[in-house]
């Protein structure tokens, strides 16, 4: 067989988004290309999935199954893809960036003889793929030019994974050759941070309240947007001196450092102490009533108004989109 | 007139065993006195000797050993009383110089003094005059330390001070009895007994006592190493700072034995006053207990039992203690020379500190944000690119280019230069100037640092500097010259004061209050420019504490970028003292002040003054 | 334990990007350079094993000469001695060929453990220290914030997604990719700096160590992104403006 395969990820069962990016990234490549799109998971018992992969519109799709494969490890997933692109000789490979695939794809692509094109998050004619350089300051345009499969990654949100047709998919089942002693790592179960303290440090979404809140009272206000948003909450420092909300969710450069997804600054003006301890947010989205405030300059989304209006109306907002 | 006074009796003739008691016990004396002083001298010589130490310019040592030695006018000046009474006591020392050297001498029938004759009476009237003086100043000094009892002499009592007080008020009164009594009868001989004895036993006491200072204090102002708070660059390969006993310089060594433990440096300190474990005058004594015990070869480390580290990372490097010292102590260098032992080797272990280090290698400012946010904020306000052709280099600073109150004040001292019709461009890059780490003791990157910015300011051809941060000015003045020749630089308080007469005077009734930042006032010694420039905005009204001895905001010697203070905040204290005033508003003229009295005012409430910054305050009356 | 930390040079972060005359790469004159973040937690993770667990902490580094700045910090860091791979066309290599020369340098040292920071902050190629393992043969965890060593090799803490972790076990020798994050970066100290000096730093060039393979993947050019980071401000009423910022939260910061 030539043309894109697709590399889908599963874990317990669930397939995430990004993998339907990559999905679509392998059609869009398959659909430049004129070339035929077919997809492949891999694990111990992945039938439940399949029907899920066919449904995005891919006619083939093959399942890797071994007991060897239930718990994910580097040398079984190396081995049994190795396996299946020696036998199915592909000549586009796209994978989702995921840690999972950041852990193997590379060995897998060495052992091919191949480099992975690793992060993509665009795909022009020839083709060219884009990759972000020097922390996204920068854009590198890639190209294979060896022979054998050109072996791609692509970044979460890069490609949009839409409806496509349905159609009837064609499935097959490998089984790998795997001996148990190829598999060298042990993997334990995985387990979730320790939350016996505030862990802002490691947080996803973190809604923060400043000095614009006024009053202890008004708390629960923020509070509610922060359960809405399954965010911790957190505080500039005024706020904490003030005893409003324990000094652990101080923010800042007496308090503490944060790099979440999502960082919601509630009525914080944004001084530089407070600046210094949230910068590595990867998106800030500000609320404040004073349109000059400096926080709305690291912001990237922002709304001038009365936090007393805008918070319960985003709160009401979340919840309804979260359904 | 001398005539009719008494004469001082000296007892006639000493009987042969007299004479072998007295010298005896004379020889007893100078033995004792010696056998400690001797080995503390030791000590001081066998310590380090100061690379950096150069005895000439000699005139400035001489002046400095006349003004404060001689005429005692640091101690008077910082406390005016006791400041005099200690000075009658140290001149009725001077005085009696050759009254005591005569007193010895009678006993073997040699004195050179005869107290009939013109000269000696007139001499023994003026050390009369000197030890009633003395002695009342001695008594005063007493009831000071026993009765009134400030705090910052310390909880516990010094009974050697009180022996050496009752020892000092003896002499002098049987100094002053010999003038009532003859020369024949035994009275004159008891007088001269008690004199001497208490003499005697005066000597060997002073080298155990704080009053070694009598010896040593005199020879420490001369040699002081001069300039206020200087750092003294690091000697060779294998010098890292006050790392151990070995690293003791006899500079420090001097100071550490001559500090009189007035407690004048406790007393003005900001972490002493608010709550922190550092103690100026315990460091100091510390410093002493370490050489007393394991003396100045030792490889123990000097932060550990004689001193904390903890209270070492506590200073804030404004300098009070240093100037309020009445014997020249350079506390400031031992105190950041004791930082950087710690820091240098690497002993050193502080989440902010870690952070801020590693903030300045790997990137520009200290606040570890990106220089794109510096190039966003010299867009938005179109300031000009030093391009060589301009007068002033706008040096901005990691709080004028990043902090969002320290742009404020950019922006406004931007606007003044431009009323005044002054050219000046900013840099297109800036690194921190380094003051931060050099107060912390770092100084890998503190060269680093240093030397970058030279580069640069080499390669844009900067002539002249303008910054709105003292720390900027002090670090590129001072700190700098240490890697090479630094551009002439000034605080923009001494630009507009210089243009005062063309900056335009607000018709306002406004009461201001200024603060000196200790890095203006005493690190530069210029207190009356940004007063020149505030008192356009309104009324001045002085805060109690004030010029040199203004009290410290608590962002200095890199504590702005250090964690959360233990006590009370400084910047607290300090923002409830200039709200007191009743200000409407308080002038600054240092971005970490400004900042920190921001945070201090939040929690005055509603009814705090108004906080700006000088050049604020100057653009406020410029035509939009 | 003898421990090898493969750490790289990469422009300081505060750089000034400017694509240079060939459009291939940025503008290098007047660029400062930095140790790798996750190199440097490398590094670290390298420096708080041996002093555990005694042994020696090797630095291998492949690039042009500036690169011994850069080893001569991690030595400043207390790294023990450095292998310094001198090329002067990392460049026009591909991570496979990167990968085999510091492979072909680090064989014969016949480490316990090797490390490499996760990714570098130029190229952002995160596979190094993977495909290191791959070459030499050794089994491999990547993202690791935690190291721990065991009678039989060792236990490591790997980074899942979402905030889950999982606990590895693997034997030595092995490659191990260390994330940021994991430890308290040591600064560098005038001492470390001083003592640096004398240690021992061993020059190969790749034609010494005779990898050269042609490259498989190619970087043709770079060019700058169009996007300039600005404050996207929502309007409207106050449900309107929490509407359109769910919607952005949902497809644009794709957190809910």
């Amino acid at each position: 067989m030539s043309g894109v395969l697709v590399v889908v990820e599963q874990h317990a069962g669930r397939i995430a988004r990004i993998s339907w990016e990559a999905c679509a990234a392998a059609q869009h490549l398959g659909a430049q290309l004129s070339l035929p799109v077919s997809a492949v998971i891999v694990g111990a018992q992945v039938e439940a999935q399949i029907s899920e992969v066919a449904a995005r519109g891919l006619p083939r799709v093959a399942r890797i199954e071994h007991p060897l494969l239930a718990q994910y490890t580097a040398d079984g997933f190396t081995l049994a893809l190795e396996q299946f692109v020696k036998a199915e000789q592909p000549d586009y490979i796209v994978f989702p960036h995921t840690y999972q695939v950041r852990d193997y794809a590379p060995a897998l692509a060495a052992r091919l003889g191949q480099v992975l094109i690793s992060d993509v998050v665009a795909i022009g004619d020839g083709p060219v793929f884009t990759r972000q350089l020097l922390q996204g300051r920068l854009n590198g345009s890639y190209r294979h030019v060896g022979t054998g499969p050109c072996i791609i990654s692509v970044q979460a949100g890069a490609f949009r994974a839409g409806e496509t047709e349905k159609c009837a998919a064609e499935v097959t089942v490998v089984s790998p050759t795997i001996d148990p002693t190829q598999i060298r790592t042990k993997p334990g179960e995985p387990f979730r941070g320790s939350s016996q303290t505030v862990d802002l440090g490691s947080a996803q979404l973190i809604v923060s309240v400043g000095r614009g809140i006024k009053d202890a009272a008004n708390i629960p206000i923020v509070q509610e947007l922060a359960t809405a948003l399954g965010a911790e909450l957190a505080a500039s420092r005024p706020i904490c001196d003030n005893g409003w909300l324990p000094m652990e969710r101080q923010i800042g450069s007496s308090g503490q450092t944060v790099s979440p997804k999502l960082y919601l600054a509630v009525g914080i003006s944004g001084a530089i102490q407070h600046l210094v301890g949230m910068k590595g947010s990867q998106c800030v989205v500000a609320i404040n009533k004073d349109p000059d405030a400096p926080i709305f300059e690291v912001a990237d989304y922002g709304i001038v108004g009365d936090l007393f209006e805008v918070v319960p109306a985003l709160s009401a907002a979340l919840k309804a989109a979260k359904g | 007139m001398i005539a009719i006074l008494p004469t001082l009796a000296e007892p006639q003739s000493f009987s042969l065993s007299e004479k072998l008691l007295f010298a005896a016990l004379a020889m007893a004396s100078v033995y004792s006195f010696w056998n400690l002083f001797g080995r503390i001298l030791n000590k001081i010589l066998q310590s380090k000797k100061d690379s950096s130490f150069r005895l000439f310019p000699i005139t400035k040592r001489i002046w400095d050993f006349f003004w404060e030695v001689l005429c005692q006018a640091k101690v008077v000046r910082e406390r005016p009383l006791p400041g005099l009474a200690h000075a009658f006591v140290f001149w009725a020392f001077c005085a009696f110089a050759l009254v005591t050297l005569n007193h010895c001498a009678v006993a073997f029938g040699i004195g050179f003094l005869n107290p009939a004759g013109e000269f000696a009476r007139l001499y023994f009237y003026v050390a009369a005059a000197f030890a009633f003086a003395c002695a009342a100043g001695i008594l005063g000094l007493f009831v000071r330390r026993f009765l009134v009892r400030p705090k910052w002499l310390g909880e516990q009592l010094s009974y050697q001070s009180g022996v050496i007080a009752l020892l000092i008020f003896v002499l002098m009164a049987t100094y002053l009895a010999a003038f009532f009594v003859t020369d024949a009868g035994p009275d004159a001989r008891i007088l001269w007994w008690v004199h001497t004895l208490t003499l005697l036993t005066f000597l060997p006491l002073i080298p155990h006592t704080k009053h070694l200072h009598l010896v040593l204090s005199p020879a420490t102002v001369f040699l002081s190493r001069g300039g206020f708070a200087q750092i003294p660059p690091l000697a060779g390969d294998e010098d890292f700072g006050l790392v151990a006993g070995a690293d003791l310089t006899q500079l420090v060594s001097l100071q550490a034995y001559y500090c009189v433990e007035c407690g004048r440096c406790t007393e003005h300190c900001p972490a002493a006053n608010t709550g922190k474990l550092l103690n100026p005058k315990e460091i100091i004594l510390g410093v002493r207990a370490y050489l007393n015990n394991l003396g100045p070869a030792s490889d123990q480390p000097l932060l550990g039992k004689y001193n904390s580290q903890e209270a070492v990372f506590q200073c804030t490097t404004c300098g009070a203690c240093e100037f309020q010292c009445p014997v020249g102590i350079e506390h400031v260098p031992i105190l950041v020379g004791l930082r950087r032992g710690a820091v240098n080797t690497g002993a050193w272990e502080d989440e902010h500190g870690g952070k801020l280090f590693l903030a300045l290698e790997r990137g520009s400012n200290a606040l570890g944000l990106s220089p794109a946010e510096r190039d966003k904020f010299i867009e938005k306000q179109a300031l000009p690119i030093f391009d060589g052709t301009q007068e002033y280099c706008l040096w901005l600073g990691c709080m004028g280019g990043y902090d969002p109150k320290g742009r404020e004040i950019v922006t406004a001292f931007a606007r003044v230069m431009k009323f005044l019709g002054t050219s000046y461009g900013v840099l297109r890059k800036e690194k921190c100037t380094g003051d931060p780490v050099r107060r912390l003791g770092n100084d890998l990157l503190f060269q680093q640092l240093a030397e970058a910015n030279l580069e640069t300011l080499a390669q844009n051809k900067v002539k002249k500097i303008v910054t709105i941060c003292p720390h900027c000015v002090r670090t590129i003045q001072e700190d700098w010259k240490e890697y090479g020749a630094p551009p002439q630089v000034e605080h923009h308080s001494e630009f507009m004061a210089r243009y005062v007469d063309k900056l335009p005077k607000q018709p306002s009734e406004e009461k201001v209050v200024f603060h000196d930042p200790c890095y203006l006032g005493r690190y530069r010694n210029v207190y009356d420019e940004p007063r020149k420039v505030a008192a356009l905005a309104g009324d001045l009204v002085e805060a109690p504490r004030n010029k040199e001895r203004s009290f410290c905001c608590g962002a200095g010697g890199g504590l702005a970028f250090l964690g959360e203070e233990d006590g009370e905040r400084v910047s607290h204290k300090r923002a409830a003292e200039l709200v007191a005033t009743g200000a409407q508003t308080i002038a600054a003229a240092c971005p970490f002040c400004n900042t920190m009295f921001r945070d201090a005012l939040a929690a005055t409430g509603e009814s705090a003054p108004q906080l700006l910054d000088i050049a604020q305050l100057t653009a406020r009356g410029l035509p939009e | 334990m003898k421990i090898i930390v493969a750490i790289k040079q990469v422009p300081e972060r505060d750089a000034q990007v400017r694509i240079n005359a060939a459009g291939k790469w940025i503008e290098e004159v007047d660029l400062q350079y930095a140790l790798n973040e996750s190199d440097a937690y490398a590094l670290e993770e390298a420096l708080q094993l041996k002093e555990k667990h005694g042994g020696e902490v090797t630095v291998v580094s492949a690039g042009p000469e500036r690169v011994g700045q850069t080893i001569r910090e991690a030595l400043a860091k207390g790294a023990d001695r450095a292998i310094y791979v001198a090329s002067n066309d990392l460049g026009s290599r591909d991570a496979l060929g990167v990968a085999r020369l510091l492979a072909a340098a680090i064989q014969p040292e016949n480490p316990d453990l090797i490390l490499t920071g996760l990714q570098s902050e130029d190229l952002g190629l995160g596979q190094t220290g993977v495909i290191l393992a791959e070459v030499l043969g050794l089994p491999h965890a990547s993202l690791i914030l935690h190291v721990e060593k065991t009678e039989t090799g060792l236990t490591v803490k790997r980074e899942l997604e979402e905030g889950w972790f999982q606990t590895i076990e693997l034997p030595t020798p092995a490659v191990l990719t260390i994330q940021s994050g994991g430890n308290k970066l040591r600064y560098a100290t005038l001492m470390g700096i001083k003592r640096a000096k004398i240690k021992e730093v061993r020059q190969v060039t790749a034609s010494d160590l005779g990898v050269d393979v042609p490259p498989v993947v190619l970087m043709e050019g770079v060019t700058m992104p169009h996007k300039q980071k600005s404050t996207q401000m929502l309007g409207g009423s106050p449900k309107e403006a929490a509407a359109a910022l769910v919607e952005k939260l949902k497809f644009e910061v794709r957190v809910l």
